[in-house]
């Protein structure tokens, strides 16, 4: 069972990894470079007790010169979805030429003909989760170290959230194509609904999870330490109580944007102004990866079941 | 001497949405019989024999493969079923020798030696891909691994349908080699007659998703009669024996009869009619009586 599983399974599990080859092959020499570049510049020495307020500047120079390299790696944050996807062909593939007829009337049972074939595809599943999420932390060590990574385009693929959103595309594929037998359109809508809902847990859901801090903080004395590398979803001007304050456009240079110049404290101070920001800290990075790896795991393994359920009941 | 049937339905039916598959199929098939199932396209052949090797649930009444029921008893009934579905699907992008390991993994009665030896003699080859194979060669593989696998029911839907002449003949007379050798019950399905009369000893026929006829073809054979006379009433005729299809011209009637006994009326001519002849009045019969079947042919 395991080897005719396999042997079915090759195929997508041999384009897998090509993909994260070839994804591979961009990585290393980026990664390489970037990591020299931080240690020609110091940057380990900044971040120590000895940084000084020329390692700001530095650390926004490194930080500019990898961001359009570092916009582009964000687009991996596809890549959960497309190998889930993939990995589900085999299973509705088997409906679409009508080869379960072959299979289901071996003397192996449809029940563990299902589960061999679902186990396989999970196992592929986090095998490739595993790689793409060892390959892309290393990759962002060095930026990570410096803005921390509870960011979208980092935290999407630091930690463990990379074994959730590939087992629910698996998942989500799979139940289209049990319900659907066609392999392409069932590929195809599986993966723009995995789509549809990263971009909903992203932009809405994720910091609903655990209701955000705020904190309020003159501007004249550094920003507090609990932003350091947080996820700040909302910074204004606020009065002493945090609540907004529309700023006239003739005070403090500032209009709509609110631009941190060296003299912005000193007016904010004059006025009575202060920053106030909605924000994760980046304490929260563990507890927030493991509520949203356990969403997305959890209806990958309810979707799973159903195509499971759905394929031994209803064909 | 009371053996098992190889498969036993009752009043067996099978529904997709509202309409009927199969309805009210009852018939028993011994163990060691070659049962033809004919029907035209759409009779619910299929449907019958997908029930029979577990890929379908019945909606209505029950299906028993040597006393077992194949659906909740799949782990029974399956090794002891070889089946070639329609089309024969095999894995394309396999070679042979990767489909027959698939047969040996999935199967543990599988005889191997038989396997080889059979793929030998029908010089296919081993390291070829599935998918490049011809349609002749692929149907004997897929024999193949269904008899390797050592069953004693071998059921086949369609086998030579999508064969050529030469590479039907080869298939059945390697079928029927198989049933020297083995003894296993078989039952194949087809729309064509003429490949199936050579072969079967038992023929059901099934026709509008119903039980048409069946029995072992000998005695169907014996039993039906053409009788031919003037021009008559055939109400006489039916009070004693079952009259299948009645065809009239302006001075002569002729009857197909299922007969009852002999039929002792002298102003019928007795004729003898052959295998097809009978199938084809029973499969007309229906097509006369239901005013539907135009529309749902």
């Amino acid at each position: 069972m395991i080897w005719v599983s396999w042997r079915r399974q090759r195929t997508e599990a041999l384009i897998a990894a090509a993909v994260l080859l070839a994804l591979a092959a961009f990585l290393v020499p980026t990664g390489l470079h970037m990591a020299s570049v931080y240690h020609h510049d110091g940057l380990s020495t900044c971040l120590g007790p000895a940084g000084g307020a020329s390692c700001d500047d530095t650390i926004q120079s490194f930080t500019d010169r990898f961001s359009s390299l570092n916009n582009l790696i964000a687009w991996t944050t596809l890549l959960p979805g497309l190998l889930g996807v993939l990995l589900a062909a085999p299973f509705m593939l088997e409906f679409e030429h009508g080869t379960h007829r072959l299979a289901w009337t071996q003397s192996v049972t449809r029940g563990r003909w299902i589960a061999g074939k679902l186990g396989l595809a999970v196992a592929c599943a986090l095998v490739a989760a595993l790689i793409l999420t060892l390959l892309l932390t290393w990759w962002h060590a060095p930026l990570v170290r410096l803005n921390g990574r509870m960011d979208n385009g980092v935290y999407d693929s630091e930690g463990i959230v990379i074994f959730g959103y590939t087992l629910f595309a698996l998942g989500l594929a799979t139940a289209v194509g049990a319900v659907w037998r066609r392999g392409v359109p069932a590929i195809v809508a599986g993966f723009a609904a995995y789509f549809a809902v990263r971009l909903f847990v992203d932009t809405w859901l994720r910091q609903r999870l655990m209701p955000p801090l705020t904190a309020t903080w003159h501007l004249m004395v550094p920003d507090p330490r609990a932003l350091r590398h947080a996820l700040v979803l909302d910074e204004y001007p606020a009065d002493a109580h945090g609540h907004h304050v529309l700023i006239p456009a003739n005070e403090c240079g500032a209009g709509r944007a609110l631009k941190r110049t060296p003299g912005l404290g000193d007016c904010f101070a004059r006025h009575g102004y202060f920053m106030h920001a909605v924000y994760e800290p980046a304490s929260r990075f563990w507890a927030l990866q493991g509520i949203e790896t356990a969403l997305f795991a959890a209806g990958g393994g309810i979707l799973l079941a159903f195509a499971a359920w759905w394929t031994y009941r209803r064909v | 001497m009371i053996t098992t049937p190889a498969i036993s339905t009752d009043r067996l039916g099978k529904r997709y949405g509202s309409a009927w598959a199969l309805r009210d199929c009852t018939l028993a098939v011994p163990a060691g019989s070659v049962t033809a199932l004919v029907g035209p396209n759409g009779a619910g052949k299929t449907t019958l024999l997908q029930l029979v090797v577990g890929l379908g649930r019945a909606t209505a009444g029950s299906v028993e493969v040597f006393g077992c029921d194949p659906q909740r008893d799949a782990g029974a009934v399956l090794p002891r079923v070889g089946f070639v579905a329609q089309e024969h699907p095999l894995y394309s992008g396999f070679t042979v020798a990767e489909m027959l390991k698939v047969g040996r993994k999935l199967n543990p009665g599988w005889d191997d030696a038989f396997a080889l030896q059979r793929v030998q003699e029908l010089s296919l080859p081993l390291g070829g891909k599935i998918g490049k194979l011809s349609g002749g060669q692929q149907a004997q593989v897929a024999l193949t691994l269904a008899l390797a696998k050592r069953p004693e029911l071998l059921v086949l839907d369609e086998p030579v349908a999508s064969l050529d002449p030469l590479a039907r003949r080869e298939f059945l007379s390697s079928l029927m080699e198989a049933v020297t050798e083995t003894g296993v019950t078989i039952v194949l399905s087809s729309h064509i007659l003429a490949d199936l009369e050579r072969v079967c000893d038992h023929l059901v026929i099934l026709s509008r998703a119903r039980t048409q006829l069946a029995g072992p073809i000998d005695e169907i054979v014996a039993e039906h009669r053409l009788l031919t006379g003037p021009r008559a009433d055939v109400a006489e005729i039916a009070r004693r024996h079952e009259v299948v299809t009645a065809r009239h011209s302006e001075r002569q009637t002729s009857l197909l009869v299922r007969s009852n006994g002999h039929v002792y009326d002298a102003s019928w001519e007795l004729h003898e009619v052959d295998l097809e002849e009978i199938v084809l009045a029973y499969l007309a019969q229906n097509r006369a009586e239901d005013p539907t079947l135009a529309m749902s042919a």
